[in-house]
């Protein structure tokens, strides 16, 4: 069996995982446009402030793809995929054949029109690649008046920022909506996040965009002129609003796309054999409960492992995912999951506040928690996305969650259900039965 | 004696090991509530490890009420944790199956503490890392299993496991009709 895996990150990696678990002997090829091995993609703000460094960036084991027998070819750039010949075409005129594809190609930075953008200047770009990392990290050496300007104040512009502010650039980032982090955030949970920010030297204007960047002879940025009208100074630009999935390269290939590419619950495409997952993909929202395309990290390995499975021949369904995220901002963990900005009068909306330290909201529909926001203490936030996910009633737990005491949750149902069958093993290794023998799983 | 004794331990261990096994009613924190062997023992444990960067107890004693349940790592099959972390540092142990992490590679994003529905992973906020149960893999027992002294953290074999188990649903269904000779 032939399997080739486009996209060397998240979904791919798992995917291929997937495959090797099930399927010992199968050729495995793993195709990328970038020249390296699998990194943390997330991590390239961190590798800016010098918290993750050239070392420890790498997602896998340097004999990862040596010891699962994998075949990697970085810096190849897929242009087609011909579905009816079985087929991938790269942009040096390789044909590769498949018996399975698995698409993975994540998302492309959207770029809303702006006068003066140019992604080809050294000072300009977009902020989602190892390169744009180290592009970023040569610029701010250049940077005259350590001005940058950040567009986008959600999470990939606020981890920008964050990276330039570890450069020692003062930085400003220009939201359109009235908030940082907007859609996952509501307004005292963004007002907090952006006082620290502020307070660490990041500036933020919201409610603003960029209307026209003034460049210098050479094509670099000198200033920046917002929609009030008012001028910023700024050596650096980076649009940082999201991504949109890379899906261009399928035109042509007959897989249905709308926005994303739409998959059915094995993860496979509208072609045979062609399956996909990570941020490219339109999988089920169980919260908003419709399609959606969700950008994170955890639903791109948990798609990218179904859609494996049945790769390899072990039927497998994905029940779909919920949007969920965390993030530090100088010392603030915030945690926000599912539905957080409800739109339904009859979905209730409770909160907890304690000053500037300790933030937390619960959305309520009916009894069942669908969303929930965490600012400075986090303790116990797995339980409310499992909760969440699994849509259970818990609304008599209401202000012991809100009071922080999230465990009780565990604690009441644990004991309901192992007081009965008290004593489970948490770890088993028993040689002589098969089911409960050593697992390979990553 | 039978060498093949059921309750054998020993043996049991030898051949068939299940290194934690948990037992939550059995917990009563100690009594005091303060002094929770369990977790001194692990602190202990941590501190010899790791030195002072990323020391801490992994297991955690939640009190309700009366009740008290450990909180640690359950150590699931495809973890949720695992799927989170960005930078790839909690990983499946292959050869043991534990769920374990490379602590230098953790850069405290807390995408795990959202993730782990056993509220297990703690954020550690000073030293900026995520603590987890890394299930003792290059110990011969876990120490906090050695260290508690209720009942409630046992390290057991399979088949004395099973013999218990029996034992303990006969009591449950025949209740005080049925006289048990096992201890603990
Ligand atoms: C700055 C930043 C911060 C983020 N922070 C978080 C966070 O805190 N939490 C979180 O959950 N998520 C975060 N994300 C999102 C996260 O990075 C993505 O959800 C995740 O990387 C998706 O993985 P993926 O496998 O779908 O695709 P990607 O990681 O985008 O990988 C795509 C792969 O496909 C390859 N590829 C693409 N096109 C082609 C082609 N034509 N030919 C060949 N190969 C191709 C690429 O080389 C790459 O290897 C962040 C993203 C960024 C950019
Ligand atoms: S806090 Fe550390 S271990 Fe947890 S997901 Fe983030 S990097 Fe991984």
């Amino acid at each position: 069996m032939k399997y080739v895996i486009i996209g060397n990150s998240y979904a791919g990696l798992s995917c291929a995982d997937a495959i090797r678990r099930f399927d010992k002997t199968g050729e495995v090829t793993i195709i990328s446009d970038e020249n390296y091995r699998a990194y943390a993609r997330p991590l390239i703000s961190y590798y800016l402030e010098g918290k993750t460094t050239d070392e420890t960036i790498w997602y896998k084991d340097d004999d990862y793809y040596e010891k699962n027998n994998f075949k990697l070819m970085p810096g190849k750039k897929v242009v087609s995929v011909d579905t009816a010949s079985k087929k991938v075409i790269t942009m040096d005129g390789t044909k590769l054949g498949y018996d399975k594809l698995f698409v993975g190609p994540g998302g492309t930075p959207f770029v809303p029109p702006t006068e003066g953008f140019n992604p080809e200047s050294p000072m300009m770009g977009t902020f989602t690649r190892f390169d744009d990392a180290k592009k970023m990290e040569r610029a701010a050496k250049a940077a005259k008046h350590k001005e940058a300007i950040v567009v986008g104040g959600g999470l990939i512009g606020l981890k920008a920022s964050e990276g330039l502010r570890g450069l020692g650039l003062h930085v400003t980032i220009v939201e359109l909506l009235p908030r940082v982090l907007g859609l996952a955030l509501d307004e005292i949970s963004g007002n907090m996040t952006a006082k620290r920010l502020n307070e660490n030297g990041i500036d933020t204007a919201t409610g603003e965009t960029v209307t026209k960047i003034n460049l210098d002879e050479s094509g670099n940025p000198v200033s920046v002129i917002l929609k009030s009208g008012k001028e910023l100074v700024a050596d650096i630009v980076v649009v940082g609003v999201g991504v949109r999935p890379n899906v261009g390269f399928l035109e042509g290939s007959g897989i249905k796309i709308d926005r994303g590419i739409i998959v059915d619950k094995t993860m496979m495409t509208s072609v045979k054999d062609v399956y996909a997952g990570g941020d490219a993909a339109v999988i089920y929202d169980v919260i908003n409960k419709r399609p959606n395309i969700i950008a994170i990290v955890p639903l791109a390995c948990e798609e990218g492992r179904v859609a494996g499975t049945n790769m390899a021949g072990v039927y497998r369904e994905y029940p779909g995912g919920m949007g969920l995220n965390s993030v530090e901002i100088y010392g603030l963990p915030i945690v926000t999951i599912g539905l957080t900005n409800p739109a339904d009068e009859s979905q209730k909306v409770y909160i907890f506040q304690d000053g500037e330290k300790v933030y937390r909201k619960l959305v309520y529909d009916g009894e069942v928690l669908v969303g929930a926001i965490l600012l400075g203490d986090i303790a116990g936030s797995g339980i409310l996305s499992a909760i969440i996910r699994q849509g259970l009633k818990c609304f008599k737990y209401k202000d012991e969650f809100l009071n922080g005491n999230i465990y009780s949750f565990v604690i009441d149902n644990e004991f309901e259900i192992y007081n009965i069958n008290e004593g489970y093993a948490i770890r088993g290794d028993f040689e002589d039965l098969p089911e409960f023998s050593r697992t390979n799983w990553r | 004696m039978n060498k093949n004794k059921l309750t054998n331990l020993k043996e049991d261990l030898k051949k068939n090991q299940v290194e934690i096994m948990l037992y939550p009613s059995k917990c009563d924190g100690c009594e005091s509530g303060e002094f929770m062997a369990c977790v001194k023992a692990c602190e202990t444990h941590m501190r010899e490890k790791y030195g002072s960067k990323y020391a801490g107890a992994r297991i955690n004693i939640k009190k309700k009420a009366d009740k008290f349940f450990p909180i640690i790592c359950h150590n699931c099959e495809e973890a949720p944790c695992v799927d989170a972390c960005m930078p790839g540092a909690r990983y499946k142990d292959m050869e043991t199956g534990w769920t374990v992490t490379n602590y230098k590679k953790c850069i405290g994003c807390w995408m795990c503490v959202m993730s782990c529905p056993f509220g297990a992973i703690e954020r550690v906020g000073k030293d900026h890392f995520a603590a987890k149960c890394d299930g003792c893999i290059d110990e011969d027992a876990p120490k906090c299993a050695l260290a508690c002294k209720k009942g409630a953290l046992k390290r057991t074999g399979i088949k004395n496991y099973s013999y218990e188990r029996r034992l303990m649903v006969a009591k449950k269904i025949y209740g005080p009709y049925i006289k048990s000779n096992i201890k603990g």
